[in-house]
C-alpha cells in the first residue's frame, strides 16, 4: 500500500508539472507581460523594456517557467500587481470561506443523497421513485446559477426565509461560520446539484447489492428491514459513493466558482472571477494550479479509501 | 422477453424460424429465399433504431429537441421582431400587447430574442461537439492503432490535460477569444475531446484484433485506409452516443461563460448572456427575462441527456447482437 501511494505520488508530481507547464504557456500566450498592467498603457516602449528586464520578463520562456516552479515549491505564486498582494497571501486569505462552502455543502449533500438513494431503490419503479429520479435528471441539466436564481426566488424574496447574498460582514471564516443563515442558500444550492449526481450512483448502487445473496439471507434470518438497511446494505452500497466523492471534489471548486459569484462569497472562486474581469494572470494561473492539484488529488485519495474500505480491492 | 412483440418482430422471429424446417425425407430442409427475393436481415443499426423508438420518454425528448431547434432557426420567420436597434423607450415593458414575452433592458423584444439566442446557443454547441469529436476521434484512432511507446505517450497527455478543471481552463481561454460563435466554439471544442478520444481508442484497441481488420492489414492497406475505411466507421457507435452528451455540456458551459460575462458581442446574444444580469431581473420582479430562458435551456440539455442516455442502451443492443 504504501509503495502504491508513493508511486502515484510521483505519477502526481509529473501530470502536475505537466499541467503547470500547458498551463503557463497558454498564459503566457494570452499576456507575456504584466509591464501595460503595472506602467499604464500611456507608458513608453523603452520603459516597458526596462521593466521587463528588471523583473524577469525577458528571459526565455523556458526559463521564466522554471524559475516560477522553482518559486512555487517554495511556497510562491507570484505576484498580483493589479490587487498589490502576492498570490499565496490572496489564497490564503480566502481558502478558508471557500473550504468552509464546500465542505458544508459536500457534507450536507452526502446526507442527503445517501438515504434518497436506498429509499429509491428499495421502493424502486414507484411514483416516489419517478419523482426523484425527474427531479434529479433536471438538476443534473441545469446551470448551476440558475438553480441558484430559483433559489433566490422562493427561499429569499417570495418567502423571506434566507438572506438573498451574503452580506458585507462576512469577512472571515469565522464570521461565515458564526452566520451559518447568511450561508444557508449557497451551501443548499452546491448541496442540490451534488445529489442530483450522487444519488443516481447511490440507487445503482443499491440496487445491485439489494439483488445480492447476503442481503436474502439477512432477511431470511428475520431481521428487521432497518437493521438489513444499515448494517448490512449501507456499507456495501457506499463504496462507489466514496470514489465519486472523490471525483467530486475539483467539481466543488469549479462549482463554487459559479456560486460564489452568484452570491457574491468572498472565495477563491470569487477571487477568480474578479482576477478573469481584470485580467489578473498570475491569480488565474494559481487557481487552476489548484484545481488540477485538487483532481489529481482526489483521484488518488479516492483510490486509496477504497482500497481501505473494501479488502477486496488490490492496489498494485 | 416479456413484452409481446410488435409486428415487425414477430415476422423477424418467424424469419429466423422459417429458415430451418424438418424436411419431408426427415432431416432438415433450408428454405432458401426465391429467386429475386431478398431475405430481411435486422442489422445493427436497425436494431438499435427500434430500440431506440421503443422508449417512448426518449422520442417525445427527440420530437421536443427538433421543434425547439425549429422554434429557434424558423421563428423569426413568423414572428418578426427588432434585434439590431436598441430601444430604452420601450425597456422592460411586461408580457403582453405586441411583446409576447415583455422587452428586456435594451428594447429588444424577449419572445424573438429567445429565438435569437437560441440560434447561437445550438449553433455553438453543435459546434463544439464537432470540433471536439473530430479532434478525439482521429487522436483515439491513431494512439490506438499505432499502439506502444506512442500510444502510452498520446494517452499521458490526455491525462494530464484531463486534470485541468474544464470550465477554468477554458473561461481563461475566453477573457482574451470571446464575442463570436466561432471563438466560442473552438474554445469549448478544443478542450472537449479528451474523453471522445478515450472511448474511441478503447474501442480500436479491440477492434485492431478482430480479423477483418487483420485482412485489411494483410491486404496492405495503408494506416490512412485502415483508420478512415475501417476503424472510425466501426467506433462510430460509442461516437454518436458520446456527441449527444458533449452537445448538452457544451451548451451548458457555454451558458456558464454568458452568465459570468464572456459569451456572445451585442447585439449578438445566446441563452447565456440573456441571463447575465439574471439577479438584478429576480430583485426586480422581471419574471419574463429570467424563466422562459432558463426553461428553454434546461429543457434542451435535458433532452440531449435523455436521447444520449437512450442511444447508449440502443447501441449496447446492437452490441450485443454483433
Amino acid at each position: 500500500m504504501l509503495g502504491y501511494i508513493i508511486r502515484r505520488l510521483g505519477v502526481a508530481v509529473i501530470v502536475m508539472i505537466g499541467v503547470a507547464a500547458i498551463t503557463f504557456a497558454i498564459l503566457h500566450y494570452l499576456s507575456p507581460t504584466p509591464a501595460y498592467t503595472v506602467l499604464g498603457s500611456k507608458t513608453t516602449h523603452a520603459a516597458i523594456l526596462s521593466w521587463d528586464k528588471q523583473h524577469g520578463y525577458n528571459r526565455s520562456e523556458l526559463v521564466q517557467f522554471l524559475s516560477y516552479l522553482g518559486g512555487v515549491v517554495h511556497g510562491n505564486f507570484g505576484y498580483s500587481y493589479k490587487l498589490n498582494q502576492t498570490v499565496s497571501a490572496l489564497f490564503k486569505e480566502n481558502a478558508g470561506r471557500s473550504a468552509y462552502l464546500s465542505g458544508a455543502a459536500l457534507v450536507l449533500s452526502l446526507v442527503i443523497a445517501v438515504p434518497l438513494g436506498i429509499a429509491q431503490a428499495v421502493k424502486r419503479n414507484s411514483p416516489g421513485d419517478y419523482a426523484a429520479t425527474a427531479l434529479n435528471f433536471t438538476l443534473y441539466s441545469m446551470p448551476s446559477f440558475f438553480l441558484g436564481l430559483i433559489l433566490i426566488q422562493f427561499l429569499a424574496l417570495d418567502w423571506g426565509i434566507f438572506p438573498p447574498g451574503v452580506s458585507d460582514t462576512v469577512t472571515s471564516t469565522w464570521q461565515a461560520i458564526v452566520h451559518p443563515q447568511q450561508l444557508f442558500l449557497p451551501i443548499i444550492t452546491l448541496s442540490l446539484l451534488n445529489v442530483a449526481s450522487f444519488s443516481r450512483y447511490m440507487r445503482s448502487s443499491a440496487l445491485d447489492e439489494l439483488a445480492q445473496d447476503y442481503i436474502r439471507l439477512a432477511r431470511a434470518k428475520g431481521l428487521s428491514e432497518r437493521v438489513v438497511l444499515t448494517r448490512h446494505l449501507l456499507r456495501n452500497a457506499c463504496l462507489p459513493i466514496i470514489t465519486l466523492v472523490g471525483l467530486s471534489i475539483p467539481y466543488l471548486v469549479a462549482g463554487n466558482l459559479l456560486i460564489e459569484v452568484l452570491f457574491n462569497y468572498p472565495g477563491l472562486g470569487l477571487l477568480f472571477y474578479n482576477a478573469l474581469q481584470l485580467p489578473d494572470y498570475n491569480v488565474m494561473l494559481a487557481y487552476t494550479l489548484l484545481g488540477a492539484l485538487l483532481t489529481v488529488l482526489g483521484n488518488l485519495i479516492a483510490d486509496v479509501a477504497v482500497a481501505t474500505a473494501d479488502p477486496r480491492v488490490r492496489l498494485d | 422477453m416479456t413484452e409481446p412483440l410488435s409486428p415487425s418482430q414477430q415476422m423477424e422471429e418467424l424469419g429466423r424460424a422459417a429458415l430451418v424446417l424438418p424436411g419431408p425425407g426427415g432431416g432438415l430442409h433450408e428454405l432458401m429465399p426465391e429467386g429475386g427475393q431478398v431475405q430481411v436481415v435486422s442489422s445493427g443499426w436497425r436494431l438499435a433504431v427500434r430500440e431506440f423508438a421503443s422508449n417512448r420518454l426518449a422520442v417525445f425528448a427527440l420530437v421536443l429537441l427538433i421543434a425547439i431547434i425549429g422554434f429557434c432557426f424558423l421563428g423569426p420567420v413568423f414572428y418578426q421582431s427588432n434585434q439590431t436597434y436598441s430601444n430604452p423607450l420601450v425597456s422592460y415593458l411586461a408580457p403582453g400587447g405586441s411583446h409576447l414575452l415583455g422587452t428586456d433592458e435594451n428594447g429588444f423584444d424577449e419572445f424573438g430574442r429567445l429565438m435569437l439566442g437560441g440560434q447561437s446557443a445550438l449553433e455553438i454547441g453543435a459546434f463544439a461537439s464537432l470540433v471536439a469529436i473530430v479532434i478525439g476521434t482521429l487522436y483515439g484512432a491513431i494512439s490506438g492503432l499505432i499502439g506502444g511507446f506512442v500510444d502510452g505517450l498520446m494517452m499521458r497527455l490526455v491525462d494530464i490535460l484531463l486534470s485541468i478543471p474544464f470550465l477554468l481552463i477554458v473561461l481563461v481561454l475566453a477573457t482574451k477569444y470571446n464575442g463570436t460563435v466561432l471563438d466560442l466554439s473552438l474554445v469549448l471544442g478544443v478542450f472537449s475531446w479528451l474523453v471522445p478520444a478515450r472511448l474511441v481508442r478503447g474501442e480500436v484497441l479491440t477492434l485492431r484484433t478482430r480479423d477483418f481488420v487483420q485482412a485489411a492489414q494483410t491486404m496492405g492497406s495503408s494506416r490512412m485506409r485502415l483508420i478512415f475505411r475501417h476503424l472510425i466507421p466501426n467506433a462510430m457507435s460509442v461516437t454518436i452516443v458520446n456527441v449527444t452528451f458533449l452537445i448538452a455540456d457544451s451548451i451548458l458551459a457555454l451558458a456558464l461563460l454568458g452568465y459570468l460575462g464572456f459569451g456572445l458581442q451585442f447585439p449578438h446574444t445566446s441563452w447565456g448572456d440573456m441571463l447575465g444580469n439574471a439577479q438584478n431581473y429576480v430583485q426586480n420582479g422581471q419574471w419574463w427575462l429570467v424563466y422562459p430562458v432558463g426553461g428553454i435551456l434546461v429543457v434542451v440539455v435535458l433532452c440531449c441527456n435523455l436521447i444520449g442516455d437512450a442511444l447508449r442502451d440502443a447501441v449496447d443492443v446492437r452490441l450485443r447482437r454483433r
